[in-house]
């Protein structure tokens, strides 16, 4: 809609021609309120899964997670107001939309202390996902109660578009989702690419960015209640700038952060022989994907995993049943065959992208045909599937389960 | 295409037809979720309409601008050959290919009666000064009619496509076919339900108003 407004003339939102520009934000927080829930739930996840596996336990209240990502995901749809209760829609709808807000914050609660209980009586293990997620329960903590206070319309009134406001959703979403990007990069990373990332960097980079956060945006609280706007050009009130320059230290020290982040990385390359994962099983986990060799074979599990519990891999050490050895014989896997038309209608896209931001027209109709095209030319082609024999899955399996007990041997010969 | 590579296949002996067919479902249960955001893109155009339905800007009102007897006949053609592209899935299902051709042509014919009467309504109104940039109104009921004739014009496309696949490249009435069948079926009666809401809210509410 907006699209059209600019480029070929319409009023949805305009001033002129009877628009109306409530309905863009309407709009856009009806789509964007549900979204940073898409944001938040996903490192929901990745927390409940780092946070049982170093605290060596069973994850607290699973089907109370459940349900409470079920109520977050529906009261994500009827909150989007609280983004402009200055609108001026009146004290009643403001209320609805207010308390919905608030109300929120009661299933985000039950996930805060189901990772609490996980944590209490468990052998908990400091690495460095399991530090960024308990950086992450006590910043977004603070964060969630910030929102509420926010929620309630006569308090957003006082601080709407103000560095409160800008405090707090970087609150949420370092302390929640950029925190828990790094957990899950430090917990998968050695699945993803066979071997671990340091350790000693990864631990400087989680103290840099917690103490640089809380640096940078507690000073932004402060400056909001005193008044201090969001995206002005510059600020001319002397009794701020003290407050200022603590934040820009804060941001020097996340800076550094990210540095020890960057380090991190490179370091683990250039010693990844010695952080190698031989086992497919660094951190003694729970869940499938760590009965699997770091990385995965290209078909994933070479039989159907038997599930019989929440945390398979567990339960299959608890009762004894883990395989040692390599089958005699497997099934063949049956297996999409790789295709190009993904990255090429991705190519295209992007130059429909960049020709529609240039108005360059015959760009962008020939890269709308060469999308549609692609699709057609391959929806054309029926050669798209293979076996894996079971032979080729056994040597590959053999070859993993060889790895394992070699490592065993040197293990119990160090021992 | 699966069926073959599976049937090509002499290893396994349980279930290379519950495959296909778990395949299949699993296909059009996807474009059913698809279906389903696809609402949501119309909801927002709907959502247009029923905001700035009323914002005239001093030009012309649903009563002005709307011809019922034109919109009577793309009603009729788009609910026949959602009846003619359930022959065509009858046929298929009996694995009467040819069948299936004739009532594809016949529904893609009825879709091209569509198509060409919107352009015909869309042409007099913009020769005549009444295009999308006249008013917030007009911008509503361009973008949500627009965007469901987009949708019949690229089932069209599908629907000459698999023609094509069918009759020319002489593929098999199998499972891969019969998805491709089924999900373009799901989505031509979709885009008649769509309509039905678009004939009521913007031209039967419009006159009204």
């Amino acid at each position: 809609m907006l699209t059209l407004d600019r480029y070929l003339g319409f009023h949805f939102f305009t001033n002129s021609g009877g628009g109306n520009q409530m309905m863009y934000v309407n709009l856009i927080w009806a789509w964007g309120h549900p979204e940073v829930y898409i944001l938040i739930l996903p490192v929901f996840g990745i927390f409940s899964e780092v946070v049982s596996t170093y605290s060596s336990k069973r994850l607290f209240a699973y089907t109370s997670m459940v349900y409470a990502t079920l109520a977050i995901a529906f009261l994500s749809f009827i909150v989007w107001l609280h983004h402009f209760f200055t609108m001026g829609s009146g004290a009643d709808v403001n209320a609805f939309f207010g308390i919905a807000t608030m109300v929120i914050s009661i299933p985000t609660g039950v996930k805060i202390y189901n990772w609490l209980w996980t944590m209490y009586g468990g052998r908990v293990r400091y690495e460095p996902a399991m530090l960024w997620t308990i950086g992450f329960m006590i910043t977004f903590t603070i964060g969630g109660m910030t929102g509420v206070m926010m929620a309630i319309p006569g308090i957003d009134f006082i601080v709407h578009n103000s560095l409160f406001l800008v405090a707090h959703f970087h609150n949420v979403i370092i302390g929640g989702v950029v925190f828990g990007s790094f957990a899950g990069l430090n917990y998968w990373f050695p699945k993803m690419f066979g071997f671990r990332l340091e350790k000693k960097w990864g631990t400087r980079a989680f103290w840099f960015w917690i103490t640089g956060f809380y640096f940078a945006f507690v000073p932004l609280y402060i400056l909001g209640f005193m008044g201090a706007t969001r995206r002005m050009e510059h600020y001319n009130d002397p009794a701020w700038v003290p407050f200022m320059w603590v934040a820009l230290f804060g941001a020097f020290l996340i800076m550094c952060g990210i540095a020890c982040n960057t380090l991190q990385i490179v370091v683990s390359i250039r010693d990844r022989a010695k952080l190698r994962d031989l086992t497919g099983d660094p951190w003694n986990g729970r869940t499938l994907e760590w009965a699997t060799s770091s990385p995965p074979p290209f078909y994933n599990f070479a039989t159907t995993p038997e599930v019989r519990d929440p945390e398979p891999l567990w339960d299959a050490k608890q009762r004894g049943t883990i395989e040692y050895q390599a089958r005699d014989h497997y099934e063949d896997i049956h297996m999409p065959k790789n295709t190009g038309a993904g990255f090429i209608i991705a190519v295209f896209a992007g130059f429909f992208g960049f020709a529609m931001i240039w108005y360059m027209w015959w760009l962008a109709i020939l890269s709308a045909i060469g999308i549609v095209l692609t699709l057609i030319i391959r929806t054309c082609n029926d050669d798209i599937d293979y076996y894996v024999t079971g032979e080729e899955i056994a040597s590959i399996e053999k070859a993993h389960f060889l790895q394992v007990t070699a490592l065993e041997t040197e293990k119990q010969h160090a021992d | 295409m699966p069926i073959d590579a599976a049937a090509a296949h002499g290893g396994h002996e349980h279930g290379h037809h519950d495959h296909a067919q778990e395949q299949m479902d699993t296909k059009v249960f996807g474009f059913w979720l698809y279906l389903m955001t696809d609402c949501i893109l119309f909801a927002t155009a709907f959502a247009g309409v029923a905001v700035n339905g009323h914002s005239y800007a001093g030009g012309p009102t649903g009563r002005d601008i709307f011809e019922l007897n034109g919109v009577a006949l793309e009603t009729a053609c788009l609910l026949i050959s959602s009846v003619t592209y359930g022959v065509a899935m009858l046929a298929a299902h009996r694995q009467n290919k040819s069948g299936v051709l004739l009532w594809l042509a016949i529904t893609a014919l009825f879709g091209l009666g569509f198509i060409g009467l919107e352009v015909k309504e869309f042409a007099h109104l913009v020769a005549i000064g009444d295009g999308p940039e006249r008013s917030a109104f007009l911008s509503s009921f361009f973008l949500l009619v627009a965007t469901h004739g987009c949708h019949v014009t690229a089932g069209l496309l599908w629907m000459s496509t698999l023609m094509f696949q069918l009759g020319v490249m002489k593929k098999p009435l199998n499972t891969t076919y019969m998805s491709r069948l089924t999900c373009l079926s799901l989505f031509w009666h979709f885009l008649d339900i769509v309509w039905i809401g678009v004939f009521t809210v913007v031209y039967l509410l419009g006159v009204t108003a």
